[in-house]
């Protein structure tokens, strides 16, 4: 796995990407995607990752993205 | 403005190449070494559509030809956006990306899209990727040229490189499902 741009997030995130991926191989891409047990690993990850973006003053800007996406929303989760 | 568009075929199922798509720059890609990190800000599915989105930021370190320098400022890394959709129903794998260093003075906005071969649906993959490059840095017309210029061609070189590397990850996910297969069945 690639590793996190915070290297004290690298542990966590190590443990989130390796259980998101075999949920993705086994339960995903199998239409068996019920719940998300990835999830409690996902939040320690994310709470790791935000203060990193935060302390190296990245934040604003990935929110400035993130605020610009409701098209792509729009065209690729389409109701067909 | 510029564009660049590339298209290839992997020689791998569409559920393989999805898989692997996650883990696209790790260690096993010996040619992307300009992608230092791979972050996920937030994964959920829609309710709606079954489709899983998921945004990432993407950290690179990359080197400016000197001439640029003075434009770009001191960043060393550069970041970017990306949203993906994979769509389970139809078999498709949208990967959105921005650029969010140097937004001021470039707009690099790239879509990549997976999606199982016409040819042949079971074996093969087709990946289609488009971008397109746009300088914004007002008046000079000679700065915002090179600009564009040099980023269309390191967008080529890291095509290239980065269709080689994702070889190498998918090579090697095959062989480590493999494995785990057997030691299942032991």
């Amino acid at each position: 796995m690639s590793a996190s741009l915070a290297p004290e997030c690298n542990e966590v995130k190590e443990r989130y990407d390796s259980c998101f991926l075999k949920w993705y191989s086994e339960k995903f891409l199998r239409g068996n995607a019920k719940t998300d047990e990835c999830a409690p690993l996902f939040k320690q990850y994310k709470d790791c990752l935000s203060k990193a973006l935060k302390e190296r003053g990245i934040d604003t800007m990935v929110e400035e993205a993130r605020a610009n996406q409701k098209e792509l929303d729009a065209e690729y989760m389409k109701t067909s | 403005m510029k564009v660049f568009s590339s298209e290839t075929e992997f020689e791998y199922s569409w559920d393989e190449v999805s898989t692997a798509n996650w883990r696209k720059y790790c260690p096993w890609n010996e040619k992307s070494t300009h992608v230092i990190a791979v972050d996920t800000l937030s994964r959920s599915i829609d309710p709606d559509t079954g489709v899983l989105r998921t945004e990432r930021l993407i950290t690179c370190s990359q080197s400016a030809p000197k001439w640029l320098q003075p434009f770009l400022g001191g960043h060393e890394m550069s970041h970017v956006h990306e949203t993906s959709y994979v769509n389970p129903t139809a078999r498709t794998v949208t990967m959105c990306s921005t650029n969010l260093t140097w937004s001021d003075l470039l707009s690099v906005r790239e879509t990549v899209t997976y999606r199982p071969s016409p040819g042949a649906p079971h074996s093969s993959t087709r990946f289609e990727q488009n971008a397109q490059i746009t300088a914004l840095c007002g008046g000079w017309q000679k700065v915002r040229n090179g600009i564009e210029q040099f980023s269309v061609e390191r967008f080529q070189q890291n095509a290239t490189k980065g269709k080689e590397g994702f070889e190498m990850v998918l090579e090697m996910s095959r062989k480590v499902f493999a494995q785990e297969r057997e030691k299942a069945r032991a």
